[in-house]
């Protein structure tokens, strides 16, 4: 393992090989080099950084460690509350969202000794697949300047990218963890509905949002994952299921897991370089002893139907008095999707909620009779450039963000473990990437997959050439 | 086509959709049978330990 990794680092610090001011030093040395290009970060809080460094390195010095990840740097979407710093959800508003509550899954990262090196870049009130930000600066691709990083966690998978720090924390309504995650080449991990709290973070969605960890690695994912899961009275829907040591299983290989590829919906329409790397990385999980078949899936459209519904009416819900009040300070694709949410009536609402039951049972027992896992693409064409993305009307770029994310979103209506895994590059240099889908609460599995895949493809040890 | 009237179509698209699906929704299901599907089909099921309240 090397320093680069969250576990490498963090193994590296508990064998004093590496202090955790040196290593919050390395990381800001990158960021002060590389980050007036990706604008990964919203706002870096070099001196908070080097303050929790100093009096970890005090306390590692006196034999006193905190946890698991004492002095690893890690960055947080700019929608997790922290006291001491500003919230603006990616809007023009540095203070947009104030709570008394920190944000659970930050605060059990830091309990464990990580540090925070700020908060990150993200698409505006977390809408959006792309990364652009008009307030804060569009996120840049770190392995193709110019290009889209995926959103709306964008800082956290570029800054990972561009080894700005070791893991971030994202959220995933509709694929704003594994989306950013597959454009910029890093594993993104969207958990189970109610595995990790989402208390402290700002609502998009409370019936979809999900908060997970970005990473290098499948290992550092699964690190932070055990940090960052288990119940909390200030979330209900926290489950209070036991928290697997997900590190513990990943040396477990895959021999006899079965695998789907699906045979309807996720590689309709999809790009071909796309979708000959998932069927690439299908045939080399197959050689790990996994068993590949494909699978004939119920209609994923219908539960992406039903989730964009619940989604829109819930986010108009909770961001109804900016969009009244200062709309003015929205960009207009923002307002637009805002504008519909108003629209949608009671009655459709509970329907869609109550479709969202049936249709996740049904899927549940069907799919995961025949396999454990499904293999999927995470994006159906590669990150676009931003300069193209900038010439579209406010109604041709929506069209095409919800064509970005028609992957991912079913597995947020479905509520279903989904991870994004690095697979081999474009031509022209972007990454590819795998998306796995796995049983409720089954993330040991994913994360298993991920490593083993991980270790035996070895892209992870390529980084970008431009920073 | 207007802003407004395409916000009209797609919310009549979506209201379509819904009542497209729904029809055959049993009287006995509702929302919070997503989470019990997720947590009844879900791998493994032990709950992390509690401490019971103490009594003063």
């Amino acid at each position: 393992m090397s320093d680069a990794s969250l576990a490498g680092l963090a193994a590296g610090i508990r064998a004093r090989r590496i202090s955790p001011v040196e290593a919050v030093e390395r990381c800001l040395a990158r960021i002060r080099k590389w980050d007036s290009r990706l604008h990964a970060f919203i706002r870096l809080d070099e001196e908070g950084a080097l303050e929790a460094a100093r009096s970890l390195e005090a306390d590692a010095a006196a034999g006193r460690w905190r946890g698991p990840l004492h002095g690893v740097p890690l960055g947080f979407k700019d929608l997790c509350h922290l006291h001491g710093l500003p919230t603006s959800c990616g809007t023009r508003m540095p203070e947009y969202f104030v709570s008394a509550q920190e944000c659970s899954a930050a605060r059990r990262l830091l309990d464990a000794g990580a540090i925070s090196l700020g908060k990150l870049n993200m698409t505006e009130l977390a809408m959006g697949a792309y990364g652009d930000n008009v307030h804060h600066g569009d996120v840049d691709n770190p392995w193709l300047a110019g290009h889209a990083a995926g959103g709306s966690s964008s800082g956290s998978a570029a800054g990972i990218a561009a080894g700005f720090f070791a893991g971030a924390v994202g959220s995933d309504t509709g694929g704003s963890i594994r989306l950013p995650a597959g454009c910029c080449g890093v594993v993104g991990l969207k958990p189970t509905y109610g595995r990790v709290s989402r208390a402290g973070a700002m609502v998009l969605s409370w019936s979809m949002d999900h908060l997970g960890p970005l990473a290098w690695t499948a290992r550092d994912a699964a690190l932070m994952l055990k940090v960052m899961a288990g119940r909390d009275p200030a979330d209900a829907t926290a489950s209070r299921r036991a928290v697997p040591d997900y590190a513990a299983g990943l040396e477990g290989g895959i021999s006899g897991v079965r695998l789907g590829l699906p045979e309807n919906y996720f590689f309709e329409g999809v790009d071909e370089e796309i979708a000959a790397g998932v069927r690439q990385a299908a045939r080399r999980l197959d050689g790990l002893g996994a068993r590949v078949s494909e699978i004939r899936l119920p209609d994923p459209r219908a539960i992406t139907d039903v989730a964009m519904l619940i989604t829109r009416a819930e986010a108009s819900t909770i961001h109804a008095r900016v969009f009244r009040e200062r709309p003015q300070d929205l960009q207009p694709m923002v307002r637009a999707r805002l504008q519909v949410g108003f629209g949608i009536s009671a009655y459709d609402y509970l329907q869609a909620l109550r479709l969202r039951a049936k249709l996740t049972r049904a899927f549940v027992r069907e799919v995961f009779a025949e396999v454990d896992v499904l293999l999927t693409p995470v994006i159906p064409e590669s990150p676009p450039a931003l300069a193209a993305l900038k010439t579209a009307t406010v109604d041709e770029f929506n069209t095409r963000a919800g064509r970005f994310s028609r992957l991912t979103r079913p597995f947020n209506g479905l509520g279903l473990p989904a991870i994004s895994v690095p697979c081999g590059f474009t031509a022209a240099g972007l990454p590819l990437g795998f998306q796995a889908v796995g049983r409720p609460f089954d993330e040991s599995l994913l994360l298993r997959l991920g490593h083993t895949y991980q270790e035996a493809a070895g892209w992870h040890h390529r980084r970008p050439a431009g920073c | 086509m207007t802003e407004s009237r395409r916000h009209q179509v797609e919310l009549a698209n979506m209201a379509g959709i819904i009542e497209r699906l729904a029809g055959e929704l049993a009287l006995g299901e509702e929302p919070a049978r997503f989470i019990a599907a997720l947590e009844g089909l879900g791998l493994g099921e032990d709950e992390e330990e509690v401490e019971a309240p103490r009594d003063e």
